[in-house]
């Protein structure tokens, strides 16, 4: 029984130091804003994402045997996907597909195209890269996207992509120095509203090593937001006001150009 | 945002002599969720605000279809443009007010037919929406509306222009006074319109214009003008007034229920098509008193027939891409 004990406490020391070597390599990374702020002059943004790789192997840094992918997603949102079909001679939505929790946004940032870095048994479970999405192992206590191979699980990503909501753009992410990164995110003029969750991973010899969190926000702001509100949350009195509005401009120009 | 991917890339011709101001003023759109030209749309609203003036049209049915082509998503574009009706509206009313050319008592008996059918409409607009199909009913009533109007005015015309070239002119009495719609019971007298008429017709028509102003975000002006015309003989300079008199409330009370059940009406898009509409409505009134009548009606109506043509193609030609994509964050069309 003592044998035992100490056989496994001696397995747990063998594990703990072998665990160790794993993460003494890290990522440290950081957002330049902590808010995209939209106001009526929004027209995309770009913002970095920058950081540092972590580690006591100098010579495989310096080497540059380590690869950092950096993916940022918007809020998850239900999806359906409809295609037409020539019906009595003109085109109509037929058939459907829904999808639950599709990342608003999607994108990928890394020095060099991702199957460089990995292969897809390694990307797939932390759904890295577009065509990687939806193949992590469904988790059974919140909603996960789950997109088997067909017609419709292509067209979600062909439009996504068509649509700048998914991208996945090797050379966007630049090595400053052996240990030092920075990348460089740009949001298209219809970037979801919401929080974006930005995960870095470490990679090396094809293996994910770590991985950081950060995120940021994208807000309306001033009359954008207080607009979006109003019609959001008090939809009849935004309606009040738009025939309002309307009443006024149009008794304006009356009155304006009655004059001349 | 993504309802319409088959409209991409092409402006209508109308807009091609300021397609040059691309480059000028982006302006985001708060509900649309897109960045969009403001001096496109606000040359989109000065240009059928001038049609709208030249020709005497509400200019709903030419504006909504135009919003759609820009790839506004149709939901919005068609509760926005209910939005813009009312000022353009409002301001035309106000002269026939100081005139004094509106039927109150009939105005208001169309008017009860149009909130009744607004009603309606935006129940089905939303239900639409959510089974997918919102667009493309849209396209189809659009199509068959402009078609149907486009070719009237442009036949109706062209024979006015024959006529106008001949000497004496027969001119066909107006039967029908003796009409099945004078024939109905419920009647009321209107004193205005010095009429003694059933309401089933009057609030029929109301809430036929109520459901289109829901459903493709019109006035109902093309409608309701010659209905009243010719179904239920108003005297022509009342017609107008009423109408418009009708139009106010019903696109008004349009816009507030569009707005509190679908969300779709943007403010800031409804206010750029309302300045630029009401300016060049103006204009429009101003160069339609110098042109023929018949000849101005022979225009509008290849113009309609044009817009109609452009929807109808785009319905049975293949589609580049047979897939659209809705998120439940994205305000087109679900």
């Amino acid at each position: 029984m003592k044998h035992l004990i100490s056989l496994i406490s001696g397995a747990i020391l063998v594990a703990g130091t072998s665990l160790l070597p794993a993460h003494a390599e890290s990522l440290q990374m950081g957002v330049s804003v902590d808010q995209v702020p939209v106001s009526s002059s929004f027209d995309g943004a770009e913002i970095v994402i920058f950081g540092s790789i972590e580690t006591n192997e100098q010579a495989d840094l310096y080497r540059g045997e380590y690869d950092v992918v950096i993916r940022v997603e918007g809020a998850p949102e239900d999806v359906v996907i409809r295609k037409k079909e020539r019906i009595g001679g003109i085109w109509i939505n037929n058939q459907s597909q829904k999808y639950e929790a599709v990342p608003s946004f999607y994108s990928i940032l890394s020095a060099r195209p991702l199957d460089e870095i990995a292969k897809s048994d390694a990307l797939e479970p932390v759904s890295l890269g577009i065509q990687n999405l939806g193949k992590a192992e469904p988790d059974i206590d919140q909603k996960t996207l789950v997109l088997k191979p067909g017609q419709f699980s292509d067209a979600l990503r062909r439009l996504r992509v068509e649509q700048e909501l998914f991208a996945e753009t090797p050379g966007t992410l630049t090595q400053l120095s052996p240990s030092l990164f920075r990348a460089r995110l740009s949001l298209p003029a219809n970037v979801p509203i919401g929080e974006h969750k930005v995960t870095a991973y470490l990679f090396k010899d094809g293996q994910i090593l770590n991985t950081n969190e950060s995120s940021f926000k994208i807000e309306k702001i001033g009359f954008e937001r207080w607009i979006y509100n109003l019609a959001h949350d008090q939809g009849l009195l935004h309606g009040i006001m738009a025939v309002l509005v309307a009443i006024f401009t149009g008794w304006a120009a009356n009155a304006i150009f009655r004059k001349n | 945002m993504q309802g319409s991917v088959r409209y991409y890339g092409d402006l209508p011709v109308l807009l091609g002599s300021i397609s040059l101001l691309e480059d000028a003023v982006s302006i985001y759109l708060p509900i649309a969720e897109m960045s969009v030209n403001m001096f496109i749309l606000f040359g989109m609203g000065a240009s059928v605000g001038f049609l709208s003036g030249m020709f005497g049209v509400g200019g709903g049915f030419l504006m909504t279809p135009l919003l759609i082509f820009y790839n506004i998503p149709p939901a919005v574009a068609v509760a926005t443009e209910a939005n813009q009706i009312v000022a353009s509206s409002f301001s035309g009313a106000l002269a026939h007010f100081r005139k004094g050319t509106v039927d109150i008592k009939l105005g208001v008996m169309l008017l009860i037919g149009g909130l009744i059918g607004s009603t309606l409409g935006v129940y089905i607009f939303s239900s639409l929406r959510s089974a997918g199909q919102l667009d493309l009913i849209i396209s189809i009533l659009y199509v068959v509306f402009l078609g149907a109007i486009g070719t009237l005015m442009t036949i109706e015309s062209l024979n006015a222009i024959r006529k106008s070239k001949q000497d004496d002119v027969p001119v066909k009495r107006r039967s029908g006074h003796d009409s099945w719609i004078h024939k109905l019971p419920l009647k009321v007298r209107f004193r205005k319109s010095k009429l003694y008429l059933s309401v089933i017709p009057v609030l029929a028509i109301g809430m036929l214009v109520g459901v289109l102003a829901a459903i493709m975000g019109v006035g109902g002006g093309f409608i309701m003008v010659p209905a009243m015309i010719y179904l239920l003989r108003v005297p022509t300079n009342v017609v107008i007034g009423t109408s418009l008199f009708q139009i106010i409330f019903v696109t008004g009370y349009t816009t507030i229920i569009q707005s509190a059940t679908n969300q779709t009406v943007d403010i800031v898009l409804a206010f750029i098509l309302m300045v630029g509409g009401v300016i060049g409505a103006q204009f429009g009134a101003a160069a339609g008193h110098k042109l023929k009548g018949e000849q101005l009606r022979a225009l509008l109506g290849l113009l309609v027939l044009g817009v109609c043509i452009r929807l109808g193609y785009d319905l049975v030609v293949t589609p580049d891409e047979l897939f659209n994509v809705i998120g439940s964050m994205d305000q087109g069309g679900h």
